[in-house]
């Protein structure tokens, strides 16, 4: 296909010319860090929503000391297929971004006098221990509240501190799993239960392919941990964030408790077709999946014309028969007699000429769906610096995803390291932070506290 | 603080739902403009109003789409639940931003607010005369953030976005569903909404920065590079392996045992890494030569172990219930959770006590219960105040109310088509059809 259509600046060159000079890639490390005022602890363990959460809290500029127990944190071992890169897992080297690296044993008296001692200068501590655990060995918010009046305290876990729910399952630890299967949109997302095609034994709840509910999880401790902050530097007091991750995900299944509440019914599974927007979809390719739009009246007009049916405007004529279930397939099947006679640029390229033809109708959307290796080709994803490639001291060649607080004009997001090793960091966050000489640490070492 | 008094009674006490409303909101103060349409940007815009921004979003003269993309078509007293959810405790206007006229006013309420949040195509505000660019030099205290599928500049920044072909592009789809299957969306608008929700983050890191120095900013925000952003290890796998992550159902690669399991009567999704919680659950299972057999965590994630493995806890859940899983999980330290569905969070007494699900009387809909915005702030709670609104029902509330404007002025704009309400013709830019002309009206 040809680059021009697709490619280069925006429509308004000068308005795409002034952005970038606002947020190029290249000027990130000259300028200065929103959160460069802040301590944070982050205790997590075996959580990546933790570990997300204070990601996004270092990229942002804060210093934030992960407090891993002696033998490292169980996340450095949650790795696809067992894979490790120098003993950690991929996961962990992802989320170990600009963060110290220091071990503590909080299971002893002495790890806990350390931890506290830390937590007086801290801004900001984040735990995903089981609920109370850390108020029963007197690092909780009531107690580190009292020495430190403006700690912001986050503490994540599958139903929350308190509810009923949070007292019947404390004894449970959080996974992504549960985290997705209490969150709602895993009760929503999986193959059609409307469509016969789809055999039996595929109609049951799916969750997303990623660690979507740690991941909502730790963006959503963060949201009420910034808020926090905010209030604090206005009023003076910290306060508790209780974050339970299938209630950031809970937030985000669309209209699941309104219609219900209204109407008493539940969504089903739609699989790809979606019964408040359709054509809304993917589609089979001669190259593969694309997505497809065209739902409201204008916009139906102009896939039909791409498509070459205008048959179909009067036979789906408004969303009401679009809407129904029913007809969803046998309008994916009438797409698709199209798109598989193309590929998927082709696709594109023929919905970018409608859009500039000045008898369009309505706006139609088409994106290919990509594999992991098609995205990591993306030349946009170069220009943007989407991914960070680094030669790391410890773990050799790797590659992560870069901060997507990037693009701030003024205090761009940035990864300065990407990980560092189980205590790697002790000799020097000891010291600067509770001013332990090289000998202390030594009995420490020797005492197995860190 | 009283030290007799247990970490649950203390929780009950400061997250009193009976208080909500006495405290303050975090994001008091702080005034939103919303030039947003469909659903990333409106929605990046409410989590910031259930904290207590003023939201005043603009509105077109069609009305935005949301106010026809409804389930079924289905539409309560004339409003839209697609819109409904993404739009909460705001004010609207009915003013196109690209009309002249409009801008001189939007320009006056930029003057007197914090944040500018848009979703439109890139470029769009720089045609208006409403860009950073402009809005910096009559307030350099302002935020603006952008959010496009590709952001405002780069070789695909020309592509439109939607929330299923960020999944796509982002590479959500190609790792979500069944190893023998196709690609599946997710139910729900979910790369819109974890988009918004970052789109929201960084607008607060940029108020809590702008609160130290005083210096505004523009922040280009991407939604595909959002999508990659939350793929967890996917991209260092593929680059270190030249392998593409395959799609895995239920089951998780890096955590064994992690899967969804279907029971005599449901449902049940069990997890156990560490060794004492996968001792549990080969305990609950009465199958301990499981546990010596498969005692390391790494070698559990090999593949045929991971399989072999998943098979016997599959065998076994077959003939239990989903309670009787559950109360294993609670006993042995295990994971275990049934999969919730609406009405299991709607009539959830946990969720209410948490003040998750809230219920307010909108003057407009009468009684509605809604998923607020979690986490639950001990000191400045978030809460919903009211539903969506017609269009334009908040013209005069922000031009007598913020602005100043005199009826007469407010009438004059109308005549000249700068501002303007709903549509009789078109129901769902409507008051209910019961209306009685007041209710839910702010005057200045």
């Amino acid at each position: 296909m040809t680059e021009k259509k697709t490619s280069g600046m925006t429509e308004n060159a000068d308005y795409s010319e002034w952005a970038f000079r606002e947020t190029n890639p290249a000027d990130v490390f000259e300028k200065p860090e929103a959160l460069d005022d802040l301590l944070v602890l982050d205790a997590g363990r075996g959580s990546f929503a933790g570990l997300y959460a204070s990601s996004l809290l270092a990229e942002l500029g804060a210093e934030v000391i992960r407090v891993e127990p002696p033998e490292g944190d169980p996340a450095r071992r949650m790795s696809p297929y067992g894979m490790m890169i120098r003993g950690t897992g991929l996961g962990y080297i992802v989320e170990g971004r600009n963060k110290f690296h220091i071990t503590l044993d909080l299971d002893r008296d002495e790890g806990r006098r350390l931890f506290a001692g830390l937590a007086r200068k801290a801004d900001v501590v984040i735990e995903t221990f089981k609920p109370g655990h850390m108020d029963s060995i007197g690092l909780g918010y009531r107690q580190l509240s009292a020495v430190n009046p403006g700690i912001v305290c986050c503490s994540i876990h599958t139903c929350g501190q308190f509810g009923r729910e949070a007292e019947r399952n404390r004894n449970q630890p959080d996974y992504d799993i549960v985290d997705q299967a209490r969150g709602l949109v895993m009760s929503v997302t999986g193959e059609s239960e409307l469509d016969a095609d789809v055999p039996e034994t595929f109609k049951r709840p799916l969750k997303q392919g990623n660690w979507m509910g740690w991941y909502a999880g730790g963006a959503w401790a963060v949201f009420g941990i910034l808020l926090a902050l905010l209030h604090r530097r206005r009023a003076g007091v910290g306060q508790l964030v209780d974050c339970s991750p299938p209630e950031g995900l809970g937030a985000m299944a669309n209209y699941a408790i309104p219609f219900y509440h209204l109407t008493g019914r539940l969504m089903p599974r739609a699989g790809n077709y979606d019964y408040a927007v359709f054509p809304y979809t993917y589609v089979k390719c001669k190259d593969g999946y694309a997505f497809i739009s065209g739902s409201a009246d204008p916009n139906w007009t102009a896939l039909c014309e791409i498509i070459e049916r205008p048959d179909l405007i009067s036979r789906f004529p408004s969303i009401r028969e679009r809407l129904d279930p029913p007809n969803q397939p046998v309008i994916r099947r009438e797409i698709e007699a199209f798109t598989t006679r193309h590929t998927t640029d082709e696709l594109l390229e023929m919905v970018t000429a409608y859009r500039n033809r000045p008898d369009r109708k309505g706006v139609v959307v088409t994106g290919r769906l990509e594999t992991p290796r098609d995205v990591l080709r993306g030349e946009h994803w170069a220009a943007r610096n989407t991914f960070v490639k680094t030669d790391d001291p410890h773990y050799g060649e790797v590659l992560v995803q870069n901060s997507t607080f990037k693009s701030m004009s003024r205090t761009p997001g940035r990864i300065k390291w990407v990980c560092r090793p189980v205590g790697a960091d002790n000799a020097f966050i000891y010291e600067r932070h509770l001013g332990l000489s090289e000998k202390e640490l030594e009995g420490l070492r020797a005492g197995g506290v860190i | 603080m009283d030290d007799q008094e247990s970490y649950r009674d203390y929780l009950k006490r400061i997250y009193d739902p009976g208080r909500l409303f006495d405290k303050p909101e975090p994001l008091e103060g702080i005034r939103v403009l919303e030039v947003g349409y469909v659903h990333l940007g409106p929605a990046a815009c409410e989590f910031l109003a259930q904290f207590g921004a003023e939201v005043i979003k603009f509105e077109g003269r069609k009305g935005d789409l949301m106010r026809f993309v409804t389930p079924y078509a289905f539409y309560y007293k004339n409003m839209s639940p697609g819109l409904e959810i993404e739009n909460r405790n705001k004010y609207w206007v009915g003013m196109h931003l690209g009309e002249p006229g409009a801008r001189a006013i939007f320009l006056d309420l930029v003057k007197k607010s914090d944040v500018v949040v848009d979703n439109l195509t890139p470029g769009r505000t720089a045609e208006w005369g409403i860009s950073y660019r402009e809005l910096r030099e009559i307030n350099p205290r302002i935020i603006q953030l952008h959010v496009s599928g590709y952001g405002s500049w780069g070789p695909w920044a020309k592509r439109n976005s939607y929330d299923a072909a960020a999944q796509s592009m982002g590479g959500l789809s190609a790792i979500t569903g069944f190893e023998e299957r196709g690609p599946i969306k997710s139910g729900s608008w979910i790369a819109d909404w974890i988009t918004a929700l970052m789109c929201a983050i960084a607008v607060t890191a940029a108020l809590n920065y702008r609160e130290r120095t005083g210096e505004g900013q523009f922040i280009d925000y991407l939604q595909v590079e959002n999508v990659i952003r939350w793929l967890d290890w996917t991209w260092l796998y593929t680059w270190k392996t030249g392998e593409n992550r395959v799609r895995s159902g239920n089951r998780d690669l890096a955590v064994c045992p992690s899967d969804l399991f279907r029971c005599a009567d449901g449902w049940v999704a069990i997890a156990a890494f560490s060794k004492p919680e996968f001792r549990g659950l080969c305990k609950a299972m009465e199958r301990l030569p499981l546990y010596d057999r498969f005692a390391s965590p790494r070698d559990r994630l090999k593949d045929e172990n991971a399989r072999e493995l998943l098979g016997a806890i599959s065998a076994w859940a077959a003939s239990r219930t989903v309670d009787e899983v559950e109360d294993l999980g609670r006993f042995h330290g295990f994971a275990a959770s049934r999969v919730l569905e609406a009405g299991d969070v709607y009539h959830g007494e946990h969720f209410r006590e948490r003040s998750t699900v809230q219920e307010h009387i909108d003057p407009l809909y009468g009684p509605m219960v809604q998923h607020c915005c979690p986490p639950a702030l001990s000191g400045t709670p978030g809460r919903i105040k009211w539903s969506s609104r017609p269009l334009g029902f908040d013209n005069r509330h922000v031009l007598s109310g913020i602005l100043g404007m005199s009826e007469e002025a407010v009438k004059n704009l109308e005549h000249e088509g700068v501002i303007f309400q709903w549509n009789p013709d078109i129901p769902s830019h409507c008051p209910p059809p019961d209306w009685d002309g007041e209710s839910g009206l702010r005057f200045p």
